[in-house]
């Protein structure tokens, strides 16, 4: 039995929330009635904490390329990339994605998280590399650093000049030194200053990757991402992503101007060691792709609701993260009290996300409001009216508490 | 320098006074702090907050820590030695 001891403790709070009819991490879609709408609980509820930023879920055209390759191309492909599952549809959205993003080498993944095992374990040789990372990534990137077995250094939240002292002492004897950040980072909806991070970085001979899982789509004149915004796109040396979120399907990719990048289909062992994404997976995120890419009226909807949102909630007086962005967060001083505002939320028929410490930037725990395109006039009527309802039978949600 | 703290057995080392001080806020259950006292286990510090303390660590002696080395250290002791091996290295 030794080896769940460890757990009794964390199961004990799991049970007992369970039990309370209080726990946010068992939360069953019981039925999916749209993009922004599934039972929980035996009720209609608006979802609010999902990714589904550009509501790609049930986007006709994705459906259909995706019924067309289970037609012609089956279920699976039983094989990894780098042995027996590469079809010519990931070839295809390879080359879609690095045209989309205006670079010259795109690698596609299993997923998000296997994108960043793949590229930092991949490119990180331990005996002679670093890697540098900002202290909010993401815990793919912590896990990334863990497989690589490297040296790890980690950097203040969103500081270069953190960064520069961290670079300006590495030991002399490290080769290569890979820095890693992310685009909109999910727990604040905060954004990195990619530009003076791409400054720092090259000024000291190391390489950046940036993570845009969340702004993907998002972020930028043309949804390219942070580094877009940043004006930046061109020196960022790898970008990661995600399927799961814009996209809305699974897989995630690397893309890179360096040749060098595809060294990762031998060099990477989660590259070369997991199945690759199913015929359909690939073809609704190569359709969902084109899609918004076409659409940028999709990436306005979005934007429209999150000001829209942010707009409501900062003015019922609740203590938010950032400013507006996809992701919303409300900070409350306990867990406790996050876990009782969360299921007053839920109690509304509004489901988001609970997040406590240490899985919070701060000691803070937060209640995050994920924002989608596909919010209707009326989900967002109903987010607002429990929000300002929640503002009013929580004090502690708020900055005046 | 800082004055003894109440509950901190006495140690002149002034690497382990800093992570004392630091440590303080945390220690909600009000635990006597010594070498031997386990961050996690006794103090039920999460890993985050270790990886902020020694963050600030790092910029009051002006060394990098690696992560690498503060996930093999449990307790304050072996903390306080793994900064000194560093400081050593590096300064």
């Amino acid at each position: 039995m030794s080896l769940f001891d460890k757990f009794e403790k964390t199961a004990a709070l799991y049970n007992q929330l369970s039990e309370m009819g209080k726990n946010p991490f068992t939360v069953v879609m019981e039925e999916v009635l749209g993009p922004t709408r599934a039972m929980i609980k035996g009720r209609e509820t608006v979802l609010a904490g999902t990714h589904n930023y550009l509501g790609q879920t049930f986007e006709p055209k994705a459906i259909a390329a995706a019924k067309e390759a289970l037609d012609n191309e089956g279920t699976g492909t039983t094989g990894s990339r780098f042995a027996n599952g590469t079809f010519a549809g990931h070839k295809r959205l390879e080359r879609d994605i690095a045209d989309f993003l205006g670079m010259k080498h795109c690698v596609v993944f299993s997923t998000g998280y296997v994108a960043n095992l793949g590229a930092i374990a991949g490119l990180i040789d331990p005996s002679e590399d670093a890697v540098l990372v900002d202290a909010d990534c993401h815990a793919c990137i912590y896990d990334a650093c863990s497989l690589s077995g490297a040296e790890t250094i980690r950097f203040r939240h969103n500081d270069p000049d953190s960064l520069d002292k961290r670079l300006s002492r590495l030991d002399p004897k490290f080769k290569g030194k890979l820095v890693c950040i992310e685009g909109m980072y999910s727990m604040y909806g905060d954004t990195a200053p990619v530009k003076e991070f791409v400054e720092v970085a090259h000024r000291h001979g190391a390489m950046l990757l940036v993570d845009e899982a969340h702004s993907f789509g998002v972020y930028g004149k043309t949804g390219k991402g942070v580094a877009e915004a940043e004006g930046v796109m061109d020196k960022i040396d790898f970008y990661t992503g995600t399927f799961s979120k814009a996209l809305a399907a699974i897989g995630g990719f690397v893309a890179s101007n360096h040749p060098q990048a595809e060294y990762l289909r031998f060099s990477s062992r989660p590259y070369k060691f997991t199945a690759s994404p199913s015929p359909a997976t690939i073809a609704s995120a190569g359709a969902a792709l084109k899609n918004i890419k076409e659409t940028p009226a999709i990436r306005e909807a979005l934007w429209a609701n999150a000001e829209r949102l942010h707009a409501a909630l900062t003015q019922f007086g609740l203590r938010l993260a950032s400013g507006p962005a996809p992701v919303i967060s409300v900070l409350l001083p306990t867990k406790e009290e996050a876990f009782a505002a969360w299921n007053f939320l839920l109690d509304q028929g509004v489901y988001v996300n609970m997040a406590i410490p240490p899985g919070t930037p701060g000691k803070d725990s937060l209640l995050r409001l994920a924002v989608s395109s596909a919010h209707t006039g009326d989900d967002i009527d109903q987010l607002v009216a429990a929000y300002g309802a929640m503002a009013e039978a929580f004090q502690a949600a708020r900055v005046t508490a | 320098m800082t004055a003894q703290q109440p509950g901190v057995q006495a140690d002149d080392d002034l690497v382990y006074r800093r992570i004392c001080t630091l440590l303080e806020p945390l220690n909600q259950k009000g635990v006597k702090l010594h070498r031997d006292i386990d961050l996690v286990a006794d103090l039920e510090v999460d890993s985050v907050s270790v990886l902020d303390i020694v963050m600030d660590i790092e910029d009051y002696y002006d060394i990098s820590i690696p992560v690498n080395t503060i996930s093999e250290t449990k307790t304050i002791g072996q903390l306080v030695d793994a900064i000194h091996a560093i400081k050593g290295q590096q300064s």
